[in-house]
């Protein structure tokens, strides 16, 4: 049986090469039991690479990795009871409709028709996806799709769950129904590994967040020591004309801490209280009579993010290609 | 949302029968997923039976009115020609639904889940075997349908039918091979049309060997399909056939090449197989 003492992952110096190139470095990863750790990171950091190794479905090349005590190597048959993926692409067989999908999953975890059956009714309805049930895969949108995967992966209440980007390519309220579901699940007591290029999502689900970069750990520490080295959120305004900046940052400075960035005509305060900071900065412009752009409340992204770790920014070797880049979030961080 | 329980616990996996059984039932839930999807993908299913049924047509009202083959109709020459050459589409039925297979994300699925292994490419290979059955089928009802006329003894029916499932089942086992081979469906339809249609061509199917040049004839003579197409010929229309010994003595030659192939392809597909899931 399963060593309730041993944490849900132990990985040490976890190193997968393809040819010349290394993909995975000498990575450490340790999950407590009944936590939610994420791997942050850009495309190609690494991140799908480390989750198919402690799936067990890709060969470290060398390193250690134990899954709730399990050697991923040498007893991959005991990992794959406790363990469930769900990868970062659909893994549901497309010709199948999303209920033969999930009764079959459910079949061969060795539950028998019938059981298989409620199974299926009862994740589709956790997972709002009856009235696409008897849709075939291959017709479902991304989102939909996703959902079904999702569901696929919790058939058998799994010890540790693992979550490939399950909210990339997502709209904001399919990315909401995996964030509310991912938190009842650990509410449940599901360990929850996680990757995502967000910060904000790993800010919102993490305990612990470990940053990656071309296969290497750049930082680790929870979401709140990670925002303190990066910075909080703050507020940002643009001037209309560049030479009202001056004037803006003296009005703002009265009551902020503000930061200038000439060529983008912006100036740039703190914001711990969010919206009441925005409030006060909105209020300050409109007194001081100075025409602006924009007034906009951000949250660091993960280019913040390397910025402020790493001093460099997000793939600054691969021409800047993460899609997070330059994002401002606008939906509301629920946490 | 709401938070319906999820499931019993995973206790259920591991009170039920291991090894032997767990492998049955695993391969058997896998070939129903293959069969299900015949329907929903028919264009697989008509790629193996239209283009005999092309060939059936464009033979047996276009070319065939100028080919004469010795002490036989050419309606009788030509069908068990068209069987021999549909057994051998078979690979590439077979490669191509494997190699889009096995490259989706539901293998990856299956792989991660406590199950036999095994039954991953058996359930392949079972899926796909129906699967060219069925075309089989379809293609021997078209050639009844058009007035083929084989005389078969209650005997040979038996052998021919046997030989037939053989055959079947080494070319399902070759494709599976050469579609975990190949990089994509595309480069497996493509090599079927370079490599097997051509073999297909020179196996006496449509004209008489011996009236080959010399290179093709040499070709034909040790052509696996030559002794296919010959003992399906000897079966159903007792129609000999001479020039090699697989050609003498089609139904033992026949019956040599599946095992042979089979010999070869499973080991080494098995071996693809482990070495895809290794990663
Ligand atoms: N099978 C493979 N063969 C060769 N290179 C590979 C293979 N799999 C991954 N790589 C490379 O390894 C690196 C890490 O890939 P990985 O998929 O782990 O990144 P990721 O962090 O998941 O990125 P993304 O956010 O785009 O999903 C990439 O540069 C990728 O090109
Ligand atoms: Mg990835």
């Amino acid at each position: 049986m399963t060593d309730s003492h041993a944490p849900a992952i132990e990985a040490i110096g976890l190193t997968k090469r393809f040819g010349d190139f290394t993909a995975v470095e000498s990575l450490d990863l340790r999950v407590q039991t009944g936590t939610v750790v994420s791997l942050l990171g850009p495309n190609g950091a690494g991140k799908t690479t480390m989750v198919r190794m402690l799936a067990t479905l890709l060969r470290p090349d060398s390193g250690r990795a134990r899954v709730a005590g399990h050697d991923v190597v040498s007893e991959p048959d005991k990992v794959r009871r406790v363990i469930s993926l769900t990868g970062q692409f659909a893994a549901l067989d497309k010709n199948l409709t999303a209920a033969e999908n999930l009764r079959l999953m459910a079949r061969l975890r060795g539950h028998g028709r019938i059981a298989a059956r409620t199974i299926a009714g009862a994740l589709m309805e956790r997972f709002d996806i009856e009235a696409i049930g008897d849709r075939v895969v291959k017709n479902l949108s991304g989102g939909e799709r996703r959902r079904v995967d999702l569901a696929a992966s919790l058939i058998d209440m799994p010890q540790l769950l693992v979550l490939d980007e399950p909210t990339t390519g997502l709209d904001p309220r399919s990315r909401q129904v995996v964030w509310s579901t991912v938190r009842d699940l650990v509410a449940e007591g599901v360990t929850l590994l996680l990757t995502t290029q967000y910060l904000e999502e790993a800010d919102a689900l993490a305990d612990r967040v470990v940053l990656i970069d071309h296969g290497r750990e750049i930082a680790a520490g929870t979401p709140a020591q990670l925002k303190a080295r990066v910075g909080e959120q703050r507020v940002d305004t643009v001037v209309t004309d560049a030479a009202q900046l001056e004037r803006l940052d003296q009005a703002l400075s009265a009551s902020f801490a503000t930061s200038v960035a000439r060529d983008q005509r912006t100036v740039s305060v703190p914001a711990p209280n969010e919206a009441a900071d925005l409030t006060r900065v909105a209020q300050a412009i409109r007194e001081s009579g100075i025409a602006v752009d924009e007034v906009a409340l951000r949250r660091p992204t993960l280019d913040d993010a390397f910025l402020a770790l790493t001093g460099r920014p997000v793939n600054a070797d691969l021409d800047g290609e993460a899609d997070s880049a330059h994002e401002p979030i606008t939906h509301e961080v629920a946490r | 949302m709401n938070a319906t329980t999820i499931s019993p616990p995973r206790a259920v996996r591991n009170s039920r029968a291991h090894g032997a059984r767990r492998y049955v039932t695993d391969t058997l839930l896998l070939t129903g997923r293959s069969l299900r999807s015949i329907p929903r993908v028919p264009e697989r299913l008509l790629d193996v039976t239209i283009q005999p049924i092309v060939f059936i047509l464009l033979f047996l009202y276009v070319f065939g009115s100028a080919i004469h083959v010795a002490g036989i109709s050419y309606k009788d020459y030509l069908f068990p020609g068209i069987i021999g050459q549909s057994l051998a589409f078979g690979i590439i039925g077979a490669g191509v639904a494997t190699s889009s297979d096995m490259t989706e994300g539901v293998v990856d699925r299956f792989r991660s889940m406590p199950i036999s292994r095994l039954s991953i490419i058996s359930g392949q290979v079972m899926g796909q075997f129906c699967e060219a059955l069925l075309g089989i089928v379809i293609t021997v009802g078209v050639g009844l349908a058009l007035g083929w006329d084989p005389h078969l003894t209650a005997l040979h029916a038996v052998e021919l039918v046997a030989l037939m499932v053989l055959a079947i089942f080494a070319f399902t086992w070759t494709g599976v091979l050469f579609g975990m081979l190949v990089r994509s469906p595309d480069a497996m339809q493509g090599m079927g049309f370079i490599i097997i249609l051509p073999l297909t061509f020179m196996a006496g199917t449509f004209v008489p060997i011996a009236g080959l040049d010399a290179v093709p004839r040499a070709i034909a003579d040790w052509d696996p399909i030559s002794a296919l197409v010959a003992a399906v010929r000897s079966l159903t229309q007792g129609y000999p056939s001479s020039g090699s010994w697989q050609l003498d003595h089609p139904e033992i030659a026949m019956a040599l090449w599946c095992l042979l192939i089979l010999a070869i392809v499973v080991p080494l597909a098995l071996r693809r197989f482990n070495r895809m899931l290794a990663g």
